[in-house]
């Protein structure tokens, strides 16, 4: 069931009706979170009736290990709380052990089961290994978002951030929520599971609430049928056959694609997140303004946070703590010179993150050459470091310089564009042939003689793209600056904010959904 | 009262092992005033671990343990504990 289609919009009006207005009439007001968590079943069953077996497999494992790592850590405190430091200490380290028995059993399995769905026939392709069998599954909507978020929960649990929660179908829907499983955010258990499982009643908070998600919602469907989808018309046709085309031609496509990316995964998380307050539940921010990123690592600060972070605190921090990792910083700091020795350790955990994480957006070559692409730029930044601030210094170039500021914007989006050859060419080989043409073969006579505009995209929806995304540029660099839209909307007067909705919604409807031919496509993120 | 003040002399050494030349002695800020990075600290967890021989993760890596000798030896101490 797409976000853009009538069926799930009536699911979430259906969902909001029945979650306000139900606890009237029936005294199940503690258990409201359980209508959601039908909603919820409902919308994923409609999708793949039979993925639902996975999800309901991957819920019920995460319970049972969260439940089990908090018995043995209550059997050992009711045990041992009057015991010596001494002993106690000796049955700390068993407990410890046994805690990462049960978490790296339940680890192995789940990452198992997204190993075997999702990258199992690339592995036998890759080692020619014709021998073993190819297993074509329909991949489970979402499953590596719910995969990584029930993961984060039981490593909370392990590490004793959070308390194990004892309800199985508050666990299930901690997993399953539906606005987040086509995309994400992967959301922590702490953050997420208050709001979840709270108790709400229609009053003047909640009416704000469903008037904040619309909102939120609106701008989400603004970005994706408005622009992405505009975009994706002449990204489709370059990437389809790139040999047709000049450098010229490849970099405006991939420029089209960086807007199409952004507004698609952007504007499918704003829609996640609109809907899921309009039962009052705050999902966390996947995106931070990332095209006012002043370098890569604060571009991926910015972009796709909520797997961000989940890399930095399940991997990168697990990674650089470990032993191995604590002898090889020590050796580098003993035997190399400067910033190398320092560096030597993070940068193989940052390496490994960017593999990953390149991985994770799928089996392919390419993706990984994205990840490596990445983590090699973030280790040369820092080995550069103090090169850099030497060159700024001569230059007597103030680090709160706007140009300087403007600089380092423009070469951030400018490594994020080349990045994005890898991301989006059907093999990595052909990425490499497009970029070497973007520079080799320019071909600047494409753009005027007639080539661009028959990409499949008019010359006005090229103005509808460029403008909503100035647009959107705009509303940012108004964020940037510590504004809040929809507070500050909120205190205009009514008629304005009636205006904030009928305008976008009238655009919706004439630039998006009732254009002539116009098929919403699928997020692209829904395929991680 | 003479082991903890080894072990803050222990903890001195390391991280002037690490960050040569700061006065860590009597700063009460390393993080907020930018005296030791994200790096230097992943560093020291390492060493911290293995000179005191206690287990130190994720969840410890917060500013308030690494602002001073004194709070990171109230760190270890609680972790030995």
């Amino acid at each position: 069931m797409a976000f853009t289609s009538l069926p799930f919009l009536v699911l979430v009006a259906v969902a909001v009706i029945g979650y306000y207005w139900l606890p009237k009439w029936v005294q199940w007001g503690r258990v409201q979170w359980i209508w959601l968590l039908f909603v919820s079943y409902v919308f994923y069953g409609a999708g793949n009736g039979s993925a639902t077996v996975w999800l309901l497999l991957v819920s019920g494992a995460t319970w049972l290990a969260g439940i089990c790592l908090g018995e043995l850590e209550r059997r050992h405190t009711v045990r041992y709380a009057n015991a010596p430091v001494d002993e106690r200490k000796a049955h700390r380290s068993i407990l410890k052990r046994q805690k990462k028995r049960v978490c790296a059993g339940y680890l192995l399995a789940v990452f198992g089961l997204l190993y075997v769905m999702k990258y199992w026939n690339f592995t036998t392709h890759v080692l020619h290994a014709d021998f073993l069998p190819r297993w074509d599954f329909l991949l489970p909507l979402g499953l590596s978002f719910f995969i990584f978020q029930s993961a984060g929960y039981v490593i909370d649990v392990y590490r004793d951030s959070v308390p194990p929660e004892r309800n199985p179908l508050k666990v299930a829907l901690f997993t399953s929520f539906f606005p987040q499983m086509i995309q994400g955010p992967i959301s922590r258990f702490p953050s997420v599971a208050p709001s979840l499982y709270a108790v709400r009643r229609w009053n003047a908070q909640a009416a704000q609430s469903v008037q904040y998600g619309l909102q939120l919602a609106l701008g989400g469907y603004l970005k994706k049928m408005v622009v992405a989808d505009r975009a994706a018309v002449i990204v489709n046709t370059v990437f389809a056959s790139p040999d047709r085309y000049g450098g010229a031609v490849l970099a405006g496509a991939v420029f089209f694609y960086c807007i199409q990316l952004y507004c698609d995964f952007s504007g499918g998380i704003d829609i996640t997140r609109g809907v899921a307050q309009l039962f009052g539940i705050a999902l966390s921010d996947n995106f931070c303004r990332p095209f006012f990123a002043t370098s890569l690592t604060d571009y991926w600060r910015r972009w796709h946070i909520t797997l961000g972070a989940w890399m930095r605190d399940y991997l990168f921090y697990p990674l650089s703590l470990s032993k191995p990792f604590a002898r090889l910083g020590k050796w580098g700091r003993k035997h190399l010179p400067g910033k190398a020795g320092k560096i030597l350790a993070t940068s193989l955990a940052t390496f490994i993150v960017y593999f990953v994480i390149g991985i994770w957006h799928g089996a392919n070559f390419r993706y990984i050459a994205f990840g490596l692409w990445n983590g090699i730029l973030i280790t040369a930044s820092l080995l550069l470091e103090s090169t850099f601030l030497a060159v700024r210094r001569k230059l007597r170039i103030s680090d709160d310089s706007v140009a300087l500021r403007v600089f380092r914007i423009a070469r951030t989006c400018l490594l994020v564009f080349i990045g994005r050859y890898l991301t989006r060419a059907p093999r990595l080989l052909v990425a490499l042939s497009m970029l070497q043409r973007t520079v080799t073969d320019v071909q600047w006579h494409q753009l005027t003689d007639g080539t661009f505009l028959s990409l499949g995209l008019p010359l006005m929806d090229i103005g509808i793209v460029l403008l909503g995304m100035a647009v959107i540029l705009g509303v940012e660099a108004f964020q940037e600056r510590g504004g809040q839209v929809r507070d500050s909307l909120a205190r205009q007067s009514a008629g304005i904010q009636w205006l904030a909705m009928v305008v976008p919604l009238t655009v919706l409807l004439l630039f998006g959904i009732m254009r002539e031919g116009y098929i919403a496509s699928e997020f692209i993120y829904k395929q991680f | 009262m003479q082991d903890m003040q080894k072990m803050k002399e222990q903890i001195i050494e390391i991280i002037q092992g690490i960050v040569p030349g700061i006065a860590c002695e009597t700063a009460t800020s390393m993080i907020d005033d930018g005296l030791i990075d994200s790096l230097d600290i992943v560093a020291l967890v390492g060493e911290l671990m293995e000179t005191f021989d206690v287990e130190l993760g994720v969840t410890d890596l917060i500013p308030e343990n690494f602002n001073s000798v004194d709070a990171i030896a109230a760190m270890i101490t609680a972790k030995m504990a």
